[in-house]
């Protein structure tokens, strides 16, 4: 079973993405990526983001990622941000610790794509 | 096997087949992202709820409301139409059934009715093929006519084309609706409605839709403009409040003095003490460019969800 069913599926990217979403737009690092009129379509990619994280239906391949992240640049430091905000938004979610164990795991296994190395 | 229609065309959906893969099957352009029914890229709209009713997980109640479906997700057991979001329909003309001055700036445009439409759409109208507006719906469906609040700029050549030429009994063309700032709340849901100048026009709709379905949880106006002389609607906003127990209305003012529901601040600083805490709320904001998107943001931060703030921005003046 993938850490998207354990934690209760779609149920659980809705109840994580509006926390994760403001977090993000609060962070100086990188709240310019994400900073759109278009909200509603932001959350969209929020969403796919987070499904894809926590191991959920998704058809993203690495190359995907990497030709979708490329002409952002983005560094370590960004890298380290985003991680940062998805496990703050997961502890206040109560969710368990392995679990987030699990959905680092899957965010590292696609780092060097979406940093373009 | 069935057909679904799009831009005009017949296409053939093979059993299994999903409206977006026999789209592309056929070498339509149309957008998509995930396939998996999560990206949103591929949303379109239907002429009819029933056969994408089981491709709208995840979407939001106003999405819902106006057919939306994830095309990416659907595979249509009967026949159906669908159209990209937001696509503009077909022109046709109307006549112009009345034309208020309601201030000094703005007046008040009531066209014969016939379009159907959600109140806080909005519509293109033109004077001809070179000069057309957007305008948002602040009429209800059952109303006899259809409402629009111009404001006229001196130097704007479609509202002095209104304000100066057009007269009840002509006729000018109206494509639409569009939008998706609509009324799609629960009935328990506390409202607040925030606009400016003529984004009182679409709150004017959803208010009244609202108490037209029985609407229980407090509907919270608040009009921000520079000082009264700028509020039009003034006796009728007071009118709806007295009508109903869960309805108020507040003027937020540059200038000017304090009064019976009346305040003098500023209004991204009133919002900020007056509504600490929005989870739960829905929230309408309605007017110029950049109140819209500060008081957006500011909604977001202060606990109400992405889903359950809908947004009809006004075009720079400039523009109109
Ligand atoms: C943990 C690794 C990451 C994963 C799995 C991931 C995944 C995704 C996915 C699935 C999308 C949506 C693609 C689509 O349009 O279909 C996306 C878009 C995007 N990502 Fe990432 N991402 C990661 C890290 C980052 C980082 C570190 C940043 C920047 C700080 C970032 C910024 C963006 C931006 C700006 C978009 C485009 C949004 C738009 O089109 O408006 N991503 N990402």
């Amino acid at each position: 079973m993938s850490v998207y069913e354990k934690i209760g599926g779609d149920g659980a990217v809705e109840a994580a993405v509006d926390i994760f979403y403001r977090k993000v737009l609060m962070d100086d690092r990188i709240s310019d990526f994400f900073d759109t009129v278009d909200m509603d379509r932001q959350r969209a990619k929020q969403k796919a983001f987070l499904t894809m994280a926590f191991g959920g239906p998704n058809n993203y391949t690495g190359k995907d990622m990497r030709e979708g992240h490329k002409h952002l640049n983005l560094t370590e430091e960004h890298f380290n941000a985003v991680a940062e905000n998805l496990i703050a938004t997961l502890q206040e979610l109560s969710v368990p610790q392995e679990y987030i164990d699990e959905i680092v795991g899957i965010c590292l296994s696609v780092k060097d794509d979406v940093l373009n190395k | 096997m069935t057909v679904v229609t799009y831009e005009g065309a017949q296409f053939p959906v093979a059993d299994g087949e999903t409206v977006l893969d026999a789209l592309l099957r056929a070498g339509q352009v149309v957008p998509y992202g995930c396939r998996a029914g999560v990206c949103h890229s591929c949303m379109m709209s239907a002429d009819d709820a029933a056969p994408v009713r089981q491709a709208q997980a995840g979407l939001s109640d106003t999405q819902k409301a106006l057919n939306y479906f994830l095309s990416c997700q659907c595979q249509p057991a009967s026949p159906l139409e669908v159209k990209v979001v937001n696509a503009v329909g077909e022109k046709k003309l109307v006549e112009v059934l009345e034309k208020t001055a309601l201030s000094d700036t703005v007046y008040r445009l009531r066209l014969a009715p016939g379009l159907s439409y959600r109140p806080g759409q909005y519509v293109n109208l033109s004077r001809d093929a070179k000069l057309s507006r957007s305008y948002s719906l602040a009429s209800l469906p059952t109303d006899p006519w259809l409402e629009f609040h111009i404001r006229h700029y001196p130097d704007g050549a479609f509202s002095s084309w209104i304000a100066n030429e057009l007269n009840a009994g002509d006729t000018l063309e109206l494509q639409g609706p569009l939008g998706h700032c609509i009324y799609a709340a629960e009935a328990n849901q506390p409202l607040l409605l925030l606009g400016t100048g003529t984004g009182l026009a679409p709150l004017w709709g959803i208010a009244r839709e609202a108490l037209a379905q029985g609407h229980t949880a407090p509907i919270t106006l608040v009009i921000s403009g520079r000082s009264l002389d700028d509020c039009y609607y003034r006796e009728e906003l007071l009118a709806l409040a007295a009508a109903h127990d869960n309805v108020t209305v507040t003027w937020v003012l540059q200038e000017g003095e304090a009064a019976v529901q009346v305040e003098v601040a500023d209004i991204y600083q009133y919002c900020k003490e007056r509504f600490p805490e929005l989870n739960g709320y829905k929230i309408y904001l309605c007017g110029a460019k950049t109140f819209v998107n500060k008081l957006r943001k500011q909604c977001f931060f202060a606990g109400a969800a992405v889903r359950d703030i809908s947004t009809d921005v006004f075009l720079q003046a400039g523009s109109l």
